[in-house]
This record gives structure tokens, C-alpha cells and sequence, in this order.
């Protein structure tokens, strides 16, 4: 069976009726952009920042098996266990292993895409361990059975109301606790005992230093730091693209990443792991998932630049508007659409056609990815894998047909003119306009510009031609 | 060993760009190169961290006193300060739970940011320390500040030789409830620097 492709208008739609979320959404991320913004200001050298940044994740790439293996030697060195794994089925393998052999039954993790990728939590329930998201956002999101909405801040989407409801239903407080204070520090009430009681702790990991053999871990809440220091096991899930080559490296990115992401000059915690801690174990699982086969798509392998900060999504008007959880997918915003279609090109085959094409996404990017025109580009892509939408494959299928012959294009055009003043609205407004769904088309006008220019100009023309 | 390894090498290898083409820059040593106090602090406050108050004939025991008064459990992981509970005493990873206030040497602090930095050699190796605790005060000299993010990944050797270190800039804080800010979200609440010059 065929899947379907993911219906984001339907879900946007949705989103658009619901006003006071999506006004505060819609609010809370342009003040996140325009924070950043307050940053790169700050910065002279913010541009120089990013060209570096840009350079540094291009050359990675390029050599990225030789980094990985320089990392893998390092990090052994340093008592670090590294796994491989191809794909998200094999992750959750050796993870569920891992937990096994030290019969760990509770798992506290932080904030980590790449299990959100591999759907971990999914397969490790079953099996008897019990996962709790520590973060904040993440752990409302897990409560609510929903996935993250962003990348950076998951329930983002939710009101004040919402998480008070999520809390009374499972920390039993009172379900009309108006204050974001308390509910927070509900949340620290909740999480302590588990952390206490975790068997195993868990970590994404935002870098990769091949030359130390290091992982780098940016948060702000303490929760990523608890989860890798309180039990006596620490396994992190890293995507294969995150390296960089040198520790001096870091500066450049450490400095992009928190202004870029929510405007503030650092997170709270940066933290370094080289080694396990006295006493503990640590383990690094190394994830492709579809990436060594991005890297050769020659349009779209720039798109493994992405430090996950998130401005792409900030900025753009259509995913403000529309709410992360309207692209059905794990990563979501520009950023979402370039990247989904290589997982799996039919399912994430509306995406790309979520964007303005304004190109604001490109112009925050702090790696330089040119995100715009990959929207673009998929768009292309996916027409000539046929994977557009019906109406938008006949519709352009026409279209083309008609721009490409004038005396058809312009018989057409006087006859719309005639369609717009005269037909009844809902064969104007149906399913085959979602374009004007929420917009009035155009007052026809009374003349073409075509028809005009050959009633005067062309007959004056003629005239200066003669008279010449 | 491993033959999902092999497998993803052979494909990175096979799909990667021209790597002649991807040069590596030279590392950066950008932007403002001031490390004085003032900075510092300034960042600091920013993150949300705090100067511990020095009153006139103030100790560290005096001035954490003052701005801890309910604090029972004081312990302190540098030789020359008392509190009521060493670091060495506490057996396990999660005792640390216990402790109301930390009290902690850090290495160096970075003034761009207003972070200092901690590893297993400050904590002795209790790195949830750090964490757990409800407060920490960490004592600094601003001999040891460097000037920003570029400095202090080029010249600090403790990126390359320390098992965990991290880098704590102001408290815990989270803002993933209808964005409003709260510092003091699941790890410190509250973090002081003690200037000891």
C-alpha cells in the first residue's frame, strides 16, 4: 500500500481556526527571531561567524568518514564505547541492549531529534523500560502523546492552559494553575524522584570533536547534565553529521548556535563529555539513518550542515501560521521540508510546498544552508517523480500548456476576466482553489493590458512608423 | 567487527563531495578581546548569574550566611572552606540531592558569556554535584577570565584533557511554558560568583 502524503494545508487549517494559539505562536516566534537579530547585531564579525561555520561543516562533510574514524579511535581511547548503527531499527537495538546487559528498567533522557527519528521510546516501551523525557517541553509533549512541534522549543504551540491540564491529568496539580512558575516547578517535583531512581541516562549531542574524541551537549534547563551525571550509565544518540574536526572549532559554532536558536549569547549548560565519569559507563551510538545517502544527493547534502537551531523555523510566515505539528513529521519548518522528503519522498511529499519562497529561512541560517532554493529544487524533484498533488499536477500540467501557446494563453485570460464577474462563487471557491480559501481573488478588470496596448499603443506605433 | 560501520563508511565515501574542494579554515581568533571584570559580570547578569555581595570584614562563610540564611546542607569541594559537609563525604551520585548549597572553585570563567567552567578535577569526580544541588557558588579570580568563546577553546587545555566539563552560564533556566522565562528550572536554581581578589 501507497502512503499518503502528509495533508499539511488540512492540518494548518486546522491550526488557523484555533486564533488565540496560533496569534501567541505566531508572537512568540517572531520574538525569538527578532531577539536574534539583537544578537547578530551585537557581532561585527557575525557574517565572518558564519562564512566560517558554513566552511567548517562543508569540509566535514566531505571527509566525514575519515573524521568519523579519527573520532571513533579518540573517544575508545578515552574509554568511550562507540556503536554504528544504519538505521533507526538498529539504533533501538543496540540501545535496548545496552540497557539490558545492565538490566536497567528506567531510562531519563534530554531532548534528542535523532530518537524522535528512530521513534526509541516506541520501542523500548514494550520491552519494559520505562522512558521519561526530562526537558520540559519534550516531557509535556511525551505526556500529551504528541511529537515535538520544534526542534528547540517542542510545545512551543501550547498555552499556559494546556500544560495545566497535561499536569493535573498525570502529576495530579490543580488544573487551573494559570502561573508558568509553579507549573515549572511542578515539573522539577515530578522529574527528581526519577532522576534519583534512573537505571540509565541519555543524551543527544549537538558536536562531535574528532580530535578529542569529545561529544559537546548545549541546554538550558540542567536536565541533559542530570540525566549523563546522576546514573551510573550515560549512552548518547548522535547523528554521523554532527562532527566537527577541531576543538578550536567550537568557538565559531558555540557562539552561532544560542543567538541564532532563542537570541540569548550561550545556553545555560555547554557541556563536554571525553569519558565516562568515576564509576560510570558511557556509550556513543553513531547514527546514519538516511544521511550517507543525503550526502550524495547533489542538491540537498548542504542540508547536513544543520546545527539544529531552529531560525529557519522562527522566521518563516508559513510555519508561525501553521504549527510545527502541521508538517507530520519529526523535523518540521523549512529546515523539515528538505530534509523529511529523503526519508521518505512520497509521505513528505507536500512539504515542500509549505514556504513563500521569501527566503528569510536562508538568510538566518547561521551555517549558510541555501534552504530556499532546496525548497525550490524539491519541488522540482518531486514533479518529475510525479509525487505532486492531483490538482496541482493538472493544474500546472494546463498552465503550462497555455503559457506555452500566446493566442491560447490570451483567449483564456479574456474569457477568466468573463469567469470572474460572471460565475457563481462556489465554482470560483471550491477544492480545486484551496488558494482562495482564505483570500478573495482579484476585481477583474475591464481590459486586458494586452488588449489595451494593441488598441493604443500598438496603433500608435503604427502611426509613428508611418510617419517616419 | 561491526558491519553497519563498514557499510556507512563505504557510502560516505562513495557519496561525499570533492574534498579538495572543502578546505579546512585556518581556526578563528575573532571578535572583542577584553576579559576585564566588568564584562564578565555584565554577561553574567545577562544568563541570569549573580555577584555574591562582599560586605566590609565579609568571609565567604559570612556572606553566603547572609544571602542563604535557610540553607542547612553547605558543602564545600575546595580546601579552604569549611561548610558543613565535604564533597568526599557524599558516597553516591544521587546524594548529592541533599545539599543545599555548593561551594566550588572554578579554573576560569569566560567573559563574553559570563560562564565558568567546571570539570571532575573541581567537583572530585561528584559531577552531579553540580547539578543536584539547589544553589552553587562558585569562586573565581578574575586573573583566570578569558576574553571570549575563541579564546577559550584555543588556550584552556582542560577541553582536551578532562572527562566532563562544562560550562555553566547563570543558573538552570527554561521558558518552554508560553515562553516565560524561569530561572531555576530542573538544575541550579540560583548560581553566585565570589571574586577571591
Amino acid at each position: 500500500m501507497k502512503v499518503k502524503p502528509v495533508n499539511h494545508a488540512k492540518a494548518a487549517e486546522a491550526f488557523i481556526e484555533d486564533t488565540a494559539h496560533m496569534d501567541f505562536h505566531d508572537e512568540r516566534l517572531w520574538d525569538l527571531r527578532q531577539k536574534r537579530d539583537g544578537q547578530m547585531h551585537i557581532l561585527p564579525e557575525w557574517q565572518e561567524l558564519r562564512a566560517r561555520a558554513s566552511a567548517i561543516k562543508e569540509h566535514t562533510l566531505a571527509n566525514l568518514p575519515e573524521y568519523l574514524e579519527q573520532f571513533e579511535a579518540n573517544a575508545k581511547k578515552n574509554g568511550i564505547h562507540v556503536h554504528w548503527a544504519a538505521d533507526g531499527a538498529e539504533h533501538n537495538r543496540i540501545v535496548g541492549e545496552i540497557l539490558e546487559k545492565h538490566g536497567a528498567k528506567s531510562l531519563i533522557k534530554s531532548k534528542s531529534m535523532v530518537t524522535e527519528e528512530c521513534c526509541m521510546r516506541e520501542y523500548l516501551e514494550p520491552r519494559g523500560v520505562v522512558v521519561t523525557e526530562t526537558d520540559l517541553g519534550e516531557r509535556i509533549q511525551q505526556l500529551d502523546n504528541q511529537m515535538p512541534s520544534h526542534i528547540v522549543v517542542p510545545a512551543v504551540h501550547k498555552l499556559i492552559p494546556d500544560v495545566a491540564k497535561i499536569f493535573a491529568e498525570h502529576y495530579h496539580t490543580d488544573p487551573n494553575d494559570n502561573s508558568a512558575q509553579s507549573l515549572a516547578w511542578q515539573q522539577r517535583l515530578a522529574a527528581r524522584p526519577v532522576i534519583l531512581s534512573a537505571d540509565a541516562g541519555m543524551t543527544g549531542g549537538n558536536f562531535v570533536v574528532a580530535e578529542t574524541g569529545s561529544f559537546v551537549v548545549c541546554t538550558n534547563e540542567g536536565n541533559a547534565d542530570l540525566s549523563a551525571t546522576v546514573p551510573g550509565l550515560h549512552i548518547a544518540t548522535i547523528g554521523i553529521e554532527r562532527l566537527v574536526p577541531r576543538m578550536a572549532d567550537m568557538g565559531v559554532f558555540i557562539r552561532l548556535l544560542s543567538r541564532s536558536a532563542l537570541g540569548s549569547p550561550i545556553t545555560q549548560y555547554t557541556t563536554h563529555f571525553r569519558g565516562p565519569q568515576k564509576g560510570s559507563e558511557m556509550h556513543v551510538v553513531l547514527v546514519d539513518n538516511g544521511r550517507s545517502h543525503r550526502l550524495g544527493m547533489e542538491d540537498f547534502w548542504t542540508s547536513l550542515k544543520c546545527i539544529r537551531c531552529g531560525a529557519c523555523m522562527n522566521t518563516c510566515p508559513v510555519y508561525r501560521r501553521s504549527g510545527g505539528l502541521s508538517y507530520g513529521a519529526v523535523y518540521s519548518g523549512p529546515i523539515g521540508a528538505i530534509i523529511d522528503p529523503t526519508f521518505n519522498e512520497r509521505k513528505y511529499s507536500t512539504l515542500p510546498f509549505a514556504s513563500t519562497m521569501n527566503g528569510s529561512c536562508t538568510n538566518v541560517c547561521p551555517v549558510k544552508i541555501n534552504i530556499h532554493e532546496q525548497l525550490y529544487k524539491w519541488r522540482r524533484v518531486l514533479a518529475e517523480h510525479h509525487e505532486l498533488p492531483f490538482v496541482k499536477r493538472e493544474v500546472m500540467h494546463m498552465a503550462g500548456k497555455l503559457m506555452g501557446q500566446p493566442t491560447l494563453y490570451r483567449a483564456a485570460i479574456n474569457g477568466t476576466e468573463v469567469a470572474l464577474s460572471t460565475m457563481p462563487r462556489f465554482v470560483l471557491y471550491n477544492w480545486l482553489n484551496p488558494w482562495g480559501k482564505h483570500r478573495e481573488l482579484p476585481h477583474p478588470v475591464k481590459q486586458t493590458f494586452h488588449s489595451w496596448y494593441k488598441q493604443n499603443r500598438l496603433k500608435t506605433k503604427k502611426k509613428e512608423g508611418e510617419s517616419a | 567487527m561491526s558491519t553497519s560501520r563498514d557499510a556507512i563508511l563505504t557510502r560516505l565515501r562513495d557519496n561525499r563531495p570533492d574534498p579538495k574542494a572543502h578546505p579546512l579554515p585556518p581556526v578563528a581568533r575573532l571578535g572583542d578581546m577584553d576579559n576585564g571584570q566588568a564584562r564578565f559580570e555584565n554577561s553574567l547578569q545577562i544568563l541570569g548569574g549573580q555577584v555574591l555581595e562582599r560586605q566590609e570584614g565579609d568571609t565567604l562563610a559570612t556572606a553566603i550566611a547572609r544571602r542563604f540564611p535557610d540553607s542547612k546542607v553547605i558543602c564545600s569541594a575546595v580546601p579552604d572552606f569549611e561548610g558543613t559537609i565535604r564533597i568526599e563525604e557524599l558516597g553516591t551520585p544521587q546524594q548529592a540531592a541533599s545539599v543545599d548549597v555548593l561551594v566550588v572553585r572554578s579554573p576560569f570563567g569566560i567573559a563574553e558569556m559570563g560562564s565558568i567552567y567546571l570539570s571532575e578535577a573541581q567537583l572530585q569526580d561528584l559531577n552531579s554535584a553540580a547539578h543536584l544541588t539547589q544553589h552553587i557558588v562558585v569562586i573565581l579570580s578574575a586573573k583566570n577570565l578569558t576574553a571570549n568563546m575563541h579564546t577559550a577553546y584555543m588556550d584552556r587545555p582542560e577541553f582536551h584533557t578532562a572527562n566532563y566539563g562544562v560550562l555553566m552560564s547563570g543558573p538552570s533556566a527554561t521558558a518552554d511554558i508560553q515562553g516565560v522565562l524561569i530561572r531555576g528550572a530542573q538544575g541550579v536554581r540560583t548560581l553566585s560568583v565570589w571574586w577571591e581578589d
